[in-house]
């Protein structure tokens, strides 16, 4: 076991950790912050996508162990006071989700694509989005609602 | 039946009520629940596809740390047998040595964490005596066997013989379509929790009711200690509607031990363990007049089904409802392979036979030198042409031209390979889409408490069809009271039983029973508007099945693809689908349904596939990055329209299902589309490009 | 989570860390994004008994354009690369690939050095630094080497790099005429073709050319019969540079997978080794 501090919306943790505990699993598992999803543990469907030290991230490919100080955040760490993040609000109101279970990922991956500026065109936001895999194929939708929420900034 | 629901909150595009819970990560799904002091089990997994298992080498699993119990069939509990449903397969998990599939389960490993589970799962040996296996169907056609699906195997009208010998001209095509998995992002998950002889199941499943059946029947249980609870489903396109071997091994691990067990499937694992679209072998013979009218329909399919149960993907079905024809001859075989049992996914039966079914009409309206459009229109069916009913409601015609105007079908030009822009050809291409309708009987209670607020309980489950938002909207307008004073409470089998979220059917069955309930509710109280005590009415839909009508959902589907003329690639460019299916309660969750299903159709007509191993029996790709389906690039516009329209007979609500429709005849129309563009015409799905080099 | 258990170091500088290797040998495997490393650990095809983590090493991470070109720390994401206005000027067929490799997620952990010490035959680097003659410095405990890429890439997930060295640095010349195109398998976006061509131009022909085809054969490798009948012909002459790239792949024996057939694969490597060569004269 090895010790690890993490900074998790905006909260220090510090806890023991199996060296082959991934970022995904020490999130759901340890620190019960289910909403960051395990869709295929490979990389492949981004269900998982967390921010880490800003950037966005696949949770399940990384160790945890690998990022002592480092400042993670996840879907349960975007709302401010109580009131939806505008990415959440326009997932809501484009029905940019059908079951869900990939929407934490895809909202963790829209709110960085388009602090990246590749929010700018229905083609951009494709290509940066095709990370996260939505198996209900909300995917006209997410567009949409990721082009209001850019718009609305 | 009458449809009598209001129009106040019903047909008004609402955000879902749930979406705050599921933007924000507290929609909690089975892996989600919190559970104290779990055992997690992870499932080793047969790597032989026939034979039997000789022994085990549990030595060094047995000894690694955490480990809590090793199940196998030599030291599992005996099983009770059942039928399927709700069984998704009657082979039933560890009772004997033998084995039928490749990726069958073998053997449950218990530990106190998932990396001990995990580790020691890997650690277990097994001994198989190998036997002799057949894995490829189509090697085997002429081994076909009659067995019995969802819908009858063979249909007959007419003589199709001598249609076909009077035909002016004839087509007599064979298409191939391939194996394919639901893969839902959510792994299926069972959290089993077996305390002071009752049994929870916080289960990822299309039907708790139907988990609650089997288990209990299977273990021996009283159906009354045992509850399942599905609040939230991360998708399941069919995997996820029958019960299979991982959710009796959670909860009899769980029994066994004396401790909550948490199961949650690898992606890989779920390859073998809950289903598959089979792939299928489709004939099918046409003739028509030189003036482009059916005489004959001849369509026939093969698909492989497994050892142990009968399952018949009945893909020869489109034939029996779409068009107008004296003659029409319908039959669908099984080959038994060793392979897992293929289960229903969206869109089944109809859903794969409409892409060699709607592409051989294509091929003929070419041979015919007829607008594709205009040859369904001359073979327009107003009453089935299978059993000479009418249809409780179809508004096909009007789909055909609403589509062809939205899409611009007239813009095509009819030969093919002459539409271009520099290096991309264009093509056009359409196909119809028809789907048989289920309906389930269903109930649910209401209650009206003091102060307002209205709460509905009914044992239905929302996987993303939009239940939480819809039966709300329902309740609302039959009560009179704003959506936002309803609150739904589902996915539990402690509430009223509502049938299984498949078969495009929840909306209109559970939706009914919420209707009833409302207005049982309406004449308790008679005229009141508030109630100082909780008051609470219980409502029924119980379908009646009548031969005198024939109740299927239709639709017309456009595309354009462009096909890069050098690689040669073909990409979606837009799809146009009008649907005749019934009342629309809530269009913006089905507009979702719809866009969702075209997707499902993208996926079909040039990604998905699970190529096999035809010696090993197994899957060359467990995973998604072997089995590709559709990512937000894939998808470009979208255009969905639905026809204003009530079938008073389907359900009280006027609705009917649109969650399979949508899937339905998209493929086709790309592959007709990809016709159109080169001029190539590929009969083997999905359509890789090389095919058209 | 990954199945067999290990041990873990972050080493702060290369010399503790080549005192790791050292004590450890072949039962310690090096780790920086983990995102070539972590998928074969997760299926067993990889099971180190400790993951050495160099990933906080100081100095590897650097993006420097020098009089000779670039300079490329190992450590740098992809996703620095495809951002990097350096990169993009002095050697755009990089940035090409590195704005191509899998999703944004994994570009913003994988790393250049651990793509190339990977040595996957669908890797998009290999084809970019055996076409731009890139050199890769290897350190190792008591010295440094430094190999052509040319003589690095040497098979299917077989490189130049020995169990107790660490690639640290890529350095590559000046190639403004460059380009990188590819055919990404739709969902693991690895190259099922992938072609970096690197021009130098004399007036309006092209007087040498460095094409390198990834996906198609067991490595990436040099096209070079394609090289020399580029030599002459007009730069803006697609149909000349199309015929001249029409043997991209001969002699190679393509590979096949349920996506795509080898003689697919080689017909596609014809078609995007002239589309990578129009792309970089135009440059």
């Amino acid at each position: 076991m090895i010790e690890l501090r993490l900074v998790v919306n905006g909260e220090e943790r510090r806890l023991e950790v199996d060296p082959r505990t991934t970022l995904c699993d020490l999130l759901r598992e340890r620190l019960a912050l289910t909403g960051t999803k395990k869709g295929c543990d490979r990389g492949e469907c981004g269900a998982c996508t967390v921010h880490v030290n800003g950037r966005r991230v696949l949770s399940c490919m990384t160790l945890a162990v690998m990022h002592e100080g480092d400042a993670v955040t996840t879907i349960e760490g975007i709302a401010r006071d109580g009131s939806l993040h505008p990415v959440q609000r326009a997932f809501v109101e484009h029905d940019a989700f059908q079951c869900g279970f990939c929407t934490s990922g895809q909202i963790m991956s829209a709110i960085a694509c388009i602090e990246e500026g590749r929010a700018s065109d229905p083609a951009t936001i494709r290509e940066a989005m095709s990370g996260n895999l939505c198996r209900c194929a909300a995917y006209a939708n997410i567009v949409a609602a990721i082009q209001a929420a850019a718009e609305s900034r | 039946m009458t449809a009598v629901v209001g129009r106040a909150v019903v047909g008004t595009p609402t955000s879902r009520l749930d979406g705050r819970e599921k933007v924000s990560g507290e929609a909690r799904y089975a892996a989600d629940w919190p559970f104290e002091n779990p055992l997690y089990g992870v499932l080793v997994q047969s790597s032989i596809p026939s034979g039997r298992i000789d022994s085990f080498d549990l030595a060094a699993a047995e000894s690694a740390p955490g480990v809590a119990r090793i199940f196998t069939h030599l030291n599992a509990p005996r099983l009770v047998p059942m039928d399927s449903p709700p069984l998704g397969q009657t082979f039933l998990p560890l009772q004997s040595d033998r084995i039928d599939y490749e990726g069958q389960h073998v053997a449950l490993v218990i530990a106190e964490t998932l990396e001990q589970a995990q580790h020691a799962a890997r650690l277990v040996r097994v001994v198989y005596e190998r036997g002799p296996a057949r894995i490829d169907f189509r090697a085997h056609l002429t081994d076909e066997i009659e067995v019995q699906g969802f819908f009858p195997a063979d249909t007959s009208t007419g003589d199709v013989s001598a249609g076909l010998g009077g035909a002016d001209v004839k087509i007599d095509v064979t298409y191939r379509t391939a194996d394919r998995h639901h893969v839902p992002i959510e792994p299926s998950a069972t959290l089993a929790d077996w305390r002071d002889g009752k049994l929870t199941l916080y289960d990822a499943a299309q039907w708790v009711h139907g988990v609650r059946i089997a288990v209990a029947h299977v273990l021996g249980i009283p159906l009354d200690d045992v509850r399942v609870i599905s609040k939230f489903v991360g998708g399941g396109f069919g995997c996820k509607g029958f019960v299979w071997p991982h959710q009796i091994l959670a909860a009899m691990a769980s029994r066994e031990l004396g401790r909550p067990v948490k199961l949650v499937l690898s992606r890989a694992h779920t390859f073998t363990a809950h289903g598959y679209q089979t792939a299928s072998e489709q004939r099918v013979v046409l003739g028509a007049t030189r003036d482009g009218r059916f005489v004959a329909i001849r369509h026939h399919s093969w698909t492989p089904t497994a050892i142990s149960d009968d399952y018949l993907e009945t893909c020869a079905t489109p034939a029996r409802a779409s068009y107008a024809s004296g003659a029409i001859e319908t039959r669908n075989r099984a080959v038994r392979v060793n392979r897992g049992v293929p289960t229903p996914m969206r869109a089944p039966h109809e859903g794969v036979g409409a892409v060699a079914f709607e592409c051989a009409l294509d091929e003929l309206a070419y041979a015919l030198g007829v607008d594709p459009l205009e040859m369904r229109l001359r073979n327009y069916a107003e009453r089935d042409p299978t059993t000479g009913t009418p249809f409780s409601q179809k508004n096909l015609r009007e789909c055909y031209r609403i589509g062809a105007e939205r899409f611009g079908w007239a813009r095509r030009s009819p030969v093919p390979g002459t539409m271009r822009d520099g290096d991309t050809l264009i093509g056009y291409g359409m196909a119809g889409a028809v789907m048989f309708t289920v309906r389930m009987p269903s109930t649910a209670r209401i209650t009206l408490h003091p102060g307002g607020d209205v709460v509905i309980e009914t044992a239905t489950q929302d996987i993303g069809g939009g239940q939480y938002t819809i039966l709300p909207m329902i309740a609302a307008d039959a009560l009179g009271v704003p959506v936002e004073r309803v609150r739904i409470v589902l996915g539990d089998t402690a509430l009223p039983d509502a049938g299984g979220t498949f078969g495009s059917s929840s909306t209109m069955s559970a939706g009914s029973a919420v209707f009833t309930a409302a207005q049982e509710l309406k004449r308790l109280l008679g005229g009141r508007r508030s109630v100082s005590q909780p008051l609470t009415a219980e409502g029924k839909f119980q379908p009646e099945h009548s031969d005198a009508l024939s109740m299927f959902t239709f639709g017309a589907v456009f595309a354009e693809v462009h096909v890069d003329r050098d690689l040669p690639t073909p990409r979606v460019a837009r799809i146009t689908g009008v649907y005749s299916a019934g009342r629309i309660i809530n269009p913006k969750t089905a507009r979702s349904q719809i866009i969702g299903g075209m997707t499902w159709g993208i996926g079909q007509a040039l990604l998905e596939a699970s190529e096999l191993d035809l010696g090993l029996g197994r899957y060359l790709s467990k995973n998604l990055a072997g089995y590709v389906v559709p990512a937000c690039a894939d998808v470009r516009e979208l255009d969905v329209t639905f026809i204003e329209e009530v079938d008073e007979h389907a359900s009280l609500l006027g609705a009917k299902g649109i969650g399979e429709l949508g899937a339905v005849g998209v493929a086709a129309a790309i592959g007709n589309a990809i016709y159109h563009a080169t001029g190539t015409r590929v009969r083997d799905f999905p359509i890789r490009p090389e095919r058209l080099l | 989570m990954i199945p067999s258990a290990f041990d873990y170091a972050r080493p702060e500088n290369l010399q503790d860390a080549f005192a790791l290797l050292a004590e450890h040998g072949d039962e310690a495997k090096l780790i920086a994004g983990g995102h070539s490393l972590l998928p074969m650990m997760k299926l067993r095809l990889a099971t180190p008994s400790i993951l050495i983590d160099i990933s906080r090493i100081d100095g590897l991470a650097g993006i420097d354009a020098t009089r000779d070109g670039l300079k490329l720390g190992a450590l740098v994401t992809h996703a620095a690369l495809a951002a990097s206005e350096q990169v993009r000027k002095l050697a755009p067929a990089l940035a090409d690939a590195a704005a191509q490799i899998g999703d944004t997620q994994v570009r913003n952990r994988g790393t250049l050095g651990g793509a190339c010490a990977h040595g996957d035959p669908a890797a998009d680097y290999p084809a970019v630094l055996l076409a731009l003659g890139a050199r890769l410095r290897i350190a190792k405990k008591g010295g440094e080497t430094v190999k052509e890429a040319d003589d690095f890439f040497r098979g299917m997930f077989e490189t130049a790099l020995e169990g107790d060295a660490i690639l640290t640095e890529i350095a590559l010349g000046p190639a403004p005429h460059s380009a990188y195109v590819k055919f990404p398998h739709p969902a693991s976006h690895y190259a099922v073709v992938g072609v970096a061509a690197k021009l130098e131009l004399q007036g309006a022909k092209i007087a040498s050319a460095r094409v390198a085809i990834t996906g198609v054969g067991d490595s990436a490798f040099r096209a070079k019969s394609v090289e020399k009948a580029l030599s002459g012909v007009d730069a803006g002459d697609a149909a000349a540079i199309r015929s001249a790239c029409i043997d991209a792949a001969a002699g190679i024996e393509a590979r096949s997978d349920v996506f795509a057939s080898g003689s697919y694969r080689a017909a596609m490597a014809a078609v995007y080794a002239a589309r990578a060569v129009t792309a970089a004269a135009i440059r």
